[in-house]
């Protein structure tokens, strides 16, 4: 059973990405726009400001105005990526060294109480509810439970199954709600600093 | 806005006479002008409320309706309705909307009144999106519903119908440059000095806002006198001047298209190398950036802005200037289209510095400054206009911790704008142009000793 679900993690990170190459070709088939007005500054330089110092809080108002959201937010990411390294090494199989398997349960137990923390915001804040949709909800609630399917298998729990279960079920929902921004993020801010670039806004230093 | 013999909103009866294949329609429009980058920045916000701070509607009203993120997701609703395949499947999982007279409603509302597309936002955004431009879009699609509130909408019809904003008659136009050619004889104290009008194969030709002729008219002198310093070969045409474009506002492509491809126009027919924008942010926004993808042309020739003129005129050593004319302290206010949106942020500083003994930034400044709540049209949008005053409480508050006697600004829009804030918010403050202050600073060698421009705002 627990192979039969391990083939199912593995089919379902396929099925993700399928889905998700769908979705970007479907969102390139809207068309390109080409672009005439003479540039000023340069794009290129655009994209490196908006991929990394523009997404410093020192950079960005929002971040400093909302810092423990924002920092919630990165820690969060950082669990998540723990977790699916930490995933990754069931599936394969690996087994990680102690320290390492310490260093991963602190980063996805914090980042885990930093996801509550942003779902309880979201719950709490009026206009945090006003924005959100049940998407908002589903996809914070659907990832924290698999932060903590991870912490407690990485105590050796016998929640193994459960765990490649709410994987594959988190696997295929990745395309469908916002956890596609694993993609478009990277997308958003391209375009961003490319926009931004060409005119001359954005750092051209 | 209701009528005062009939008690109704001929705006709202329109909305609500809307035909379910009128909405079929406007979906249609929708979805043709959403291009590969729109539909990547309307599947890819999180929702993460960061940008609510940085909006100056939300600081002031603290309504959810002002929060960017809200707004952006009333465009991006009506998007999901029709791309999103979870939505199709789950039903209500991403708050999908059809677009209907209730959600036109809101778009009209929110789009048109809560919004001056200043990008804040989307400096803000911790994803990029680009939210003013999304806003606009959606705009457009209300401007194919006839739905652009009435000042707004007549603004860009004037400019169209008559080829200026301010339905200036072409005689009307040449008068006043004769009057003011006069003006500027007198200030230079040289009967040879010229505001040209329809010179051939000169370097420059300037546009103007068609405010400047209507009500500010030493704007125009301001310019005319630091070309006289600079000995500039350029020109004005008889025909078209008008730097502005409503219809980057009103989100109209067509009309916005017909206005900058007129100024293009005139300048190729007169032989003219560089395209000078008046002190205008979305003047400049429209023609420098917005025009070429209008006209889907690239132009192949300068746009520029008078200040990155007037700027390197200063670097180059062409004009001179003495800051001891202007002893008051000056702030400044960066326009939204200009700095954030157009790249244009250093020149503006090169100028004042040069011309005013004292000059004070306001905090925040630059890309981060906020709009001070006349930009997209709110202005010209008497419906939102006790909005727009609320709005500009942020603005005055930052002029006043400056302590400045005169705020400077290169944009007619933002000076009306801070003229009423000046009025509501007893600033006490003088609103000039940025070429006005140059122009006042002005040493001209070998010519009487210039007079402070008279004009204040």
């Amino acid at each position: 059973m627990l192979d039969l679900l391990r083939y199912g993690v593995v089919l379902s990170f396929f099925i993700s990405i399928f889905s998700l190459v769908i979705l970007i070709w479907r969102t390139f088939s809207y068309g390109r726009r080409r672009v005439h007005a003479a540039s000023a500054g340069e794009a290129r330089r655009g994209v490196a400001y908006a991929l990394g110092r523009g997404m410093m809080p020192w950079e960005k108002e929002s971040a400093q105005k909302h810092l423990p959201t924002y920092l919630a937010g990165v820690i969060y990411h950082f669990g998540v990526f723990s977790g699916m390294f930490y995933l990754f090494s069931l599936v394969v199989p690996v087994v990680l060294p102690a320290l390492f398997l310490e260093i991963l349960r602190v980063l996805v137990a914090v980042g885990l109480l930093c996801g509550v923390g942003l779902l309880i915001k979201r719950l709490t804040l009026g206009y945090m509810r006003a924005i959100s949709c049940a998407d908002d909800y589903v996809s914070n609630a659907l990832v924290n439970f698999f932060l903590v399917l991870v912490l407690l298998d990485s105590f050796h729990l016998n929640l193994r199954s459960l765990l490649f279960l709410v994987t594959i079920i988190l696997f295929t929902y990745i395309p469908a709600g916002k956890i596609r921004h694993c993609f478009f993020f990277f997308y958003s801010r391209i375009l961003f600093g490319q926009f931004y670039g060409r005119r001359g806004v954005l750092s051209q230093k | 806005m209701k009528d005062q013999e009939t008690g109704q909103d001929p705006f709202q009866e329109k909305i609500n006479n809307l035909k379910p294949e009128d909405l079929r329609r406007a979906v249609e429009l929708f979805e043709k002008k959403i291009h590969h980058e729109y539909a990547a920045y309307l599947q890819s916000c999180v929702r993460c409320g960061l940008c609510s701070d940085s909006c100056h509607y939300y600081l002031t009203d603290k309504d959810v309706k002002s929060v960017p993120a809200y707004k952006l997701n009333l465009v991006a609703k009506v998007f999901k309705k029709f791309d999103s395949l979870i939505e199709k499947t789950v039903p209500g999982m991403t708050n999908a909307e059809a677009l209907t007279t209730a959600m036109v409603e809101e778009w009209v509302d929110s789009l048109f009144g809560r919004c001056t597309l200043c990008a804040r936002c989307a400096l803000n955004c911790t994803m990029g999106i680009n939210i003013p431009y999304l806003i606009r879009t959606a705009r457009g699609v209300l401007a194919s519903l006839g739905l652009v509130p009435s000042g707004l909408q007549s603004t860009v019809d004037t400019a169209v119908r008559e080829g200026n904003n301010m339905g200036i008659a072409k005689q009307d136009w040449i008068e006043t440059v004769e009057w003011l050619e006069e003006e500027l004889r007198a200030e230079v104290d040289d009967p040879e000095a010229k505001l040209p009008m329809d010179k051939k194969g000169t370097k420059i030709f300037y546009t103007v806002n068609p405010r400047e002729p209507m009500f500010f008219p030493l704007s125009i002198v301001a310019v005319g006198k630091i070309f006289y310093a600079a000995g500039e070969s350029w020109t004005f045409s008889s025909e078209n001047y008008d730097v502005t474009n409503y219809g980057l506002y009103s989100g109209d492509d067509g009309a916005a298209g017909t206005m900058s491809g007129r100024l293009l126009k005139s300048m190729e027919d007169l032989g003219c190398q560089t395209l000078v924008l008046a002190e205008c942010g979305h003047g400049f926004n429209s023609n420098r950036w917005e025009a070429p993808e209008w006209l889907s042309k690239e132009y192949g020739l300068e746009v520029k802005s008078i200040l990155e003129v007037v700027a390197d005129y200063i670097r180059e050593g062409r004009i001179r200037l003495d800051p001891s004319k202007n002893p008051e302290v000056i702030t400044l206010h960066d326009p939204c289209n200009l700095v954030r949106l157009g790249g244009i942020v250093e020149e503006q500083r090169v100028i004042l510095r040069h011309a005013a003994e004292k000059f004070v930034e306001m905090s925040p400044n630059r890309t981060k400054n906020y709009c001070c709540g006349g930009g997209g049209g709110q202005l010209a949008m008497t419906r939102f206009a006790s909005r727009r005053l609320k709005t500009g409480k942020l603005k005055a508050d930052q002029i006043k911790k400056t302590g400045a006697k005169i705020v400077a600004t290169p944009c007619h829009n933002c000076i009306d704008q801070l003229m009423e804030l000046n009025k509501h918010y007893k600033m006490g403050v003088e609103i000039k142009t940025v070429c006005e202050i140059a122009a006042d600073a002005l040493v001209i060698d070998g010519k009487k000793k210039m007079a402070p421009m008279a004009e204040k705002h």
